[in-house]
């Protein structure tokens, strides 16, 4: 690991003068020479690996008091960016009102990642890709223009939605999934035009031909708060996530839904997928399928089959269309099996 | 009654909670690594990103001055070192920095030293190398591998066992089954990380490491640094899982002791999780070609095994278990054939039940397809084939109840309940399907020696340089004592983990409740001999007349030292053990063959849209000699059927075909259990008395559990789909159509 | 338990820190206040162990992937390898060596680890514990199925995942006073 200057401050502002670039950087936030860190599982993990090196390592611990919290006016929750994962998985409102986000923080990690790990945090999260995580294997991500050594490797895990020539490295989060599926927005500061907000599905960058831009945050940007809209889809929702073993792994193919019925019929329909694409991913074919008609086996698999008419697979993992695709339908159909109260 | 804590039966030892349990809860138990010592320096290994070629030149000087760093270990400075040797005492004879040339992905190229562990770490990545790199060969397929016959050729494998005409019985044979199978590299992955800590007084090396065969490992570090073995110290007080990857030592314990010979600090070097998977050795991975022949009443008329298990360019290793398999049934005629396959990786060894585990998994499953071929119940099947005589030999197996075990295991697993056809049984969402297996340890024991202390006050200590890792050798030794002194458990102490107490084999095999306690019994023996002159014939040495008989005696405490040998050993295995070689009779062996056996039941449940594969239930019926202690063996079988699970769905060391290199090198993606992947799992141990085997009359279960498993669960995938997985591990997508 | 001989002392007096930034913090460990002078590269975890020879909490892999390392912080059980021991200042850290008691009577998690054999080579052990008893007072041991879920952030290699189970279920049940 190397060295690193530690700042903590109690205010807002002298944490984004801490983390501020003293010059235009072009490595994209993520790379930055200055890092926020709130739970640091994701951090710490990948400076022990060496693939980041942040210079100036900023606490933003110190805004708890300010970015800590959970808050609902019935049109909308809000929620700080430090709020914890096993906070928020625990609220009692989030769990009757917005099961997806309980569920996609429950099926996270483990209890005790998820009690250090920050809401905003776990957004931004990194890629869990071997080749990417392992620095003396060529990488896109890493090293702009050293190749790809997922593309012809061990590739099971990689995405198949999203993909470009230059990575097919897979989005991990489950948490993000929820957040796309619910048109969430998210509040930053610090950014280089000041306070903005903008719409989580605009937070990740597909890779294209620049897979070392994550996200369009730029250096010295700070998510403050996750904001998510109450819908009659909110209450109706679920989060299946499929994996090898049982627990305490990264999804294979996951399904995040959120349904408004009336009887059988789908009014709205909101659905994003995990584990099979390089970027959260909201699937509007599926709920281009599902809108207006009746949800029943052969819906969902219609719909299923809509939502990844567009994949692109590798030699390892082309069972993820199959699987995913079986990952939606349990989802719509456990969605449609909920008891929810209006 | 806890699970936990089964009442014992006819032959079966009480069940003690570990005699270690205390300090394992507290935190107070010490793993190598915990062991602080003044001045100590860390030290960090930097190891190769290629797995064939040449260092071209390696650059020491960024690293060199790094802060904090004090040393670098690497090629053309090793102060003499020597080779290490091809052993049950080291996994490899590579020595890694003896030459520039590169034999495997992650091969140690040097070691650094700093004053910090992170000033070593940072400093560690700042070593650049430059390679001349030569395409390497990852794989069973790879092209540029070499193949050769094993048997002879390996430690493990004399001859390839054979019986009658194979090929005469197999053509006449009514009903046939022939298939491929294979199993992948395993990694052993024991949660504490492998480490040296070393430390020099003067001409005196003390080494703090997790070993699995302290007086093997002192050996074979003395002859590397040219050194009397007398002047070397292991200690390893607790070891923190081993499976076999702490069996063989490995060149990285020599390097640490050199540098802290040269720095005069101790040094300590942690592998990280990372580096385990490629400077340590793993199971390597096999290939099965079976063929079996029966005739339509399900009597089994000829069974052919070739097998191919991959090593590397530089050692020969293969774990040849048709030695086992070989004696399983009665085949009629037997034609078995291992090859070794020469690829560019480091070398392997042994993992839990080396040979076992790999090729029952394929003779298992085997037997299953031929039971849906026969149109046989699969239990029906190995009944009608059970044997008391060893096909090969002829031998007579001195105790064998594996009729027992299936007539029992069925019963409680509701067998007979299920419906035969596969692809029949559903519950809402997730097919159901049960299958079952053969479990088989071979009864290993070696030439052990024990001292045991008895006090007038009855507190018993016993000493032998055995190994605690976990699987309660600490407390059985205790409870060996305690019984053969008629003194409570609670008053015996056991020290174990140094090479300062007497020797001690390899905790390997399986053997250490049987040697190690055939050993512990000699030296009781010996006691009571003495305390019967003074007591009389009628001996019961309680603690209430210890005093008188101490005083008759005249002593102050009696102290007697023990040495076990097993029947047909010659005597010089004992010197042979000082100098850290383990003398170990096999099971196969004997005058009459000696195994412990099992019958294993596993449910499974598929999901019927997204295909995860989880088994609710597991059930394992073993009759294993002498039980020690129910608590410790339950523990082990336990551990081992949920070992035998993972074995099947989870494990698999990935290695990226164009490089040879480990791509999942971290417990993220190296996938073992997890506690929400247990559900059910029941243990029964039938009583059984065999006193052929040893004088412990005990038979090793810590590697039965976990052999067999993983066909009982293809198997039970199987009777759930309709779908038969050969190779493993069982992921999802097997088992969708047009997979 | 065994002495060491004389080469090995509790906690190593370390080699002087030379040349590199480091800061100074204090530490709240098992009720006692420690300032240390740490590179801030130092992760609790080894702040733990080799800074304070608490070495009951044990590396398993770095990496936040095996459990081995959790500690509660405030209540609450987290990775301390994941974790910079400059960012645990100002919380309250208990380690297993913690859960001492008086007179050496041993927490009720840890006794019933013993009763039910919930360990075989101890390693994980530390880290188990301390995450049960976080597990209970979550509210996370109401079921075995619960139990088993929320405590699979915690790997045991020798697989003694059925008697864990059954050792948070006592100590639940003792835990709660019933």
């Amino acid at each position: 690991m190397e060295q690193f200057e530690y700042r903590r401050e109690s205010s807002l502002e002298r944490t984004l003068e801490a983390a501020r670039p003293a010059r235009p950087d072009v490595r994209g936030a993520q790379n930055a020479i200055a890092q926020f860190i709130a739970g640091g599982t994701n951090l710490t993990d990948y400076m022990t690996l060496g693939v980041a090196k942040p210079n100036i390592l900023v606490d933003i611990n110190g805004l708890r008091e300010r970015l800590g919290k959970i808050e609902s006016n019935g049109r909308r929750l809000r929620l700080g960016a430090l709020v914890r994962m096993a906070e928020a998985e625990d609220h009692p409102l989030i769990r009757r009102d917005f099961p997806i986000i309980a569920q996609t923080l429950t099926l996270a990690a483990s209890r005790q990642i998820r009690n250090m790990a920050s809401l905003g945090g776990n957004t931004l999260q990194r890629t869990r890709c071997e080749y990417f995580r392992e620095v003396s294997w060529p990488c896109n991500k890493r090293i702009p223009g050293s190749g790809c050594a997922a593309l012809e490797g061990i590739n099971r895990e990689h995405a198949i939605l999203g993909t470009s020539e230059h990575c097919i490295a897979a989005y991990p989060g489950d948490f993000a999934q929820a957040l796309i599926a619910l048109e969430a927005t998210v509040e930053t500061t610090g950014g280089r035009s000041g306070p903005r907000t903008i719409p989580f599905a605009e937070l990740h960058r597909l890779p294209d031909d620049t897979p070392h831009l994550e996200t369009i945050l730029a250096p010295g940007e700070l998510i403050t708060f996750l904001n998510v809209p109450t819908g009659p889809w909110t209450r109706r929702s679920c989060y299946v996530k499929v994996r090898d073993r049982e627990s305490y792994q990264f999804a294979l193919t996951s399904a995040a839904v959120a349904l408004h019925l009336e009887g059988d019929i789908v009014q709205e329909a909101r659905v994003a997928l995990g584990g099979v694409a390089t970027i959260p991913w909201r699937s509007s074919e599926a709920e281009a399928v599902l809108g207006g008609h009746k949800l029943n086996e052969t819906l969902a698999a219609r719909a299923a089959e809509a939502a990844f008419a567009g994949a692109r697979p590798r030699r390892h993992n082309a069972f993820k269309i199959a699987i995913g695709q079986q990952t939606l339908v349990r989802a719509l159909l456990q969605a449609q099996q909920m008891k929810v109260f209006k | 009654m806890i699970p936990a804590a089964p009442r014992p039966r006819e032959n079966q030892g009480a069940p003690h909670a570990r005699i270690d349990a205390r300090l394992k809860v507290t935190g107070e138990a010490r793993y190598a690594a915990d062991i602080a010592l003044d001045r100590m320096a860390y030290a960090v290994l930097v190891t190769s990103d290629i797995a064939r070629g040449e260092v071209k030149s390696i650059s020491l000087h960024a690293a060199r001055s790094a802060p904090g760093v004090l040393d670098i270990v690497s090629y053309d400075d090793i102060d003499g070192l020597r080779k290490p040797t091809f052993s049950t005492s080291s996994y490899t004879s590579l020595g890694p920095l003896h030459q520039r040339t590169i034999y495997h992905d992650g091969q140690i190229m040097a070691l650094v030293v700093a004053d910090t562990f992170e000033a070593a770490e940072s400093a560690a990545s700042r070593v650049t190398v430059e390679y001349s790199r030569q395409p390497p060969t990852a794989h069973f397929d790879s092209p540029g591998t070499s193949q050769m016959d094993a048997a002879g050729k390996v430690a493990l494998l004399d001859e390839d066992p054979c019986t009658g005409d194979f090929a005469k019985a197999f053509a006449a044979a009514e009903v046939k089954i022939e298939a491929d199978y294979a199993t992948p590299q395993q990694t052993h992955n024991p949660i504490e990380l492998f480490s040296t800590t070393a430390a020099w007084s003067e001409d005196v090396l003390t080494i703090y490491e997790p070993t699995q065969s302290l007086y093997g490992f002192r050996a074979e570090i003395a002859h590397q640094l040219g050194m009397d073995v007398a002047k070397v110290r292991v200690i390893s007080p607790y070891v923190g899982g081993g499976f076999g990857s702490k069996g063989p030592s490995t060149p990285r314990s020599a390097l640490v002791a050199l540098a802290a010979r040269r720095l005069g600090v101790p040094v300590r070097c942690v592998v990280s999780r990372s580096q385990g998977f490629t400077t340590m050795p793993y199971r390597a991975p096999t290939r099965h070609h079976i063929k079996l022949g029966a005739n339509a009443a399900g009597k089994l008329q000829a069974y052919s095994h070739d097998a191919w298990e991959l090593t590397s360019r530089v050692d020969n290793y293969a774990v040849g278990g048709t030695d086992t398999t070989a004696r399983m049934y009665a085949y009629g005629a037997v034609a078995t054939h291992v090859r070794l396959v020469k690829a560019d990786r480091q070398t392997p060894a042994y993992m839990r039940s080396p040979p076992e585990l790999p090729y029952m998994f394929a003779l298992e499953s085997a037997l299953d397809e031929l039971s849906y071929e026969l149109g046989m119940d699969p239990v029906e099947l190995r009944l009608r084939n059970d044997t008391q005589k060893d096909p090969i030999s002829g031998k007579r197996f001195s105790s064998r109840h594996l009729k027992e075990c299936y007539e029992k295991g069925a019963r409680e697993f509701g067998w007979n309940k299920r419906n035969p056809l596969p692809r029949a049984t559903r519950q809402g969402d997730w097919l159901v399907g049960l299958g079952c297996a053969t479990a088989v340890y071979p009864t290993n024991v070696a030439a052990a020696t024990a001292r045991v202390r008895l006090e007038a006050t009855g507190d018993v200590r016993v000493q032998s340089a055995s190994q605690e890792i976990g699987t309660g050798i600490r407390t059985v030794a205790g409870q060996m004592a305690a019984e053969q002194l008629g003194v409570p458990f609670e008053k015996v102490t056991v020290e174990m983990g140094d090479t300062d107490l007497p020797a001690a084999p390899v905790s390997g095999g399986s053997n250490s409740t049987a040697s190690v306690c055939s050993a512990v019994l000699k030296a009781c023996e010996k006691i009571r001999a003495r305390l019967r002159k003074v007591a009389g014939s009628n001996l019961a040495p309680s603690g209430s007349n210890l005093p008188q008989l101490f005083k008759k005696l005249g002593v102050g405490v009696i102290e007697e030292y023990g040495e076990f040998v097993p029947e047909g050993v010659p005597p010089e295995a004992l010197q042979k053990l000082y100098a850290g070689q383990t003398t170990m009779l096999s099971g196969s062996e004997r005058k009459q063959v000696m195994f412990a056996f099992g019958a294993e039941f596993v449910e499974v449940r598929i999901n019927v849209r997204t295909r995860e594969i989880r088994v609710p239930r597991l059930l394992g019926v073993f009759a294993a000699g002498r039980i020690m202690n129910t608590r410790t063996a339950r523990s082990q079988l336990m551990g081992g059927l949920i070992w035998g699970v993972s074995s099947a769905l989870h494990e698999a060391t990935e290695i990226d075909p164009r490089t040879a290199r480990t791509v999942n090198r971290d417990l993220q993606d190296y996938l073992v259990p997890v506690n929400a992947d247990v559900d059910r799992v029941d243990v029964i141990m039938l009583p059984e008395v065999d006193e052929a085997v040893n004088p412990a009359g005990v038979k090793g279960v810590g590697e039965l559990g976990n052999v067999g498993t993983n066909a009982a669960v293809a198997n039970a995938v199987f009777h759930a789909t309709g779908v038969r997985v050969r190779s493993l591990p069982i992921r999802l997508e097997k088992l969708l159509e047009g997979y | 338990m065994r002495r060491h001989s004389a080469a090995a002392a509790p906690l190593g007096k370390p080699l002087p820190l030379r040349e590199r930034p480091t800061y100074n913090i204090t530490l709240r460990v098992n009720e006692r206040a420690h300032a240390l002078r740490l590179d801030p590269r130092t992760t609790l975890l080894d702040a733990i162990r080799d800074h304070l020879g608490l070495t009951g909490t044990k590396k398993g892999c770095g990496h936040g992937q095996c459990g081995a390392c959790t500690v509660l912080m405030d209540g609450k059980r987290v990775l301390s390898c994941m974790s910079f021991a400059v960012m645990a200042e100002h919380h309250e850290i208990t380690t297993i060596e913690g859960l001492s008691r008086p007179g050496g009577q041993l927490h009720p998690m840890q006794q019933a680890f013993i009763d039910h054999d919930a360990f075989q080579c101890g390693y994980c052990t530390p880290g188990q514990i301390m995450s049960a008893i976080a597990c209970v007072t979550e509210g996370h041991a109401a079921s075995a199925t619960a139990i088993r879920e929320y405590m699979s952030g915690n790997l045991c290699r020798c697989a003694a995942y059925p008697n864990i189970v059954a050792a948070i279920e006592q100590a639940a049940a003792a835990m709660r006073g019933t």
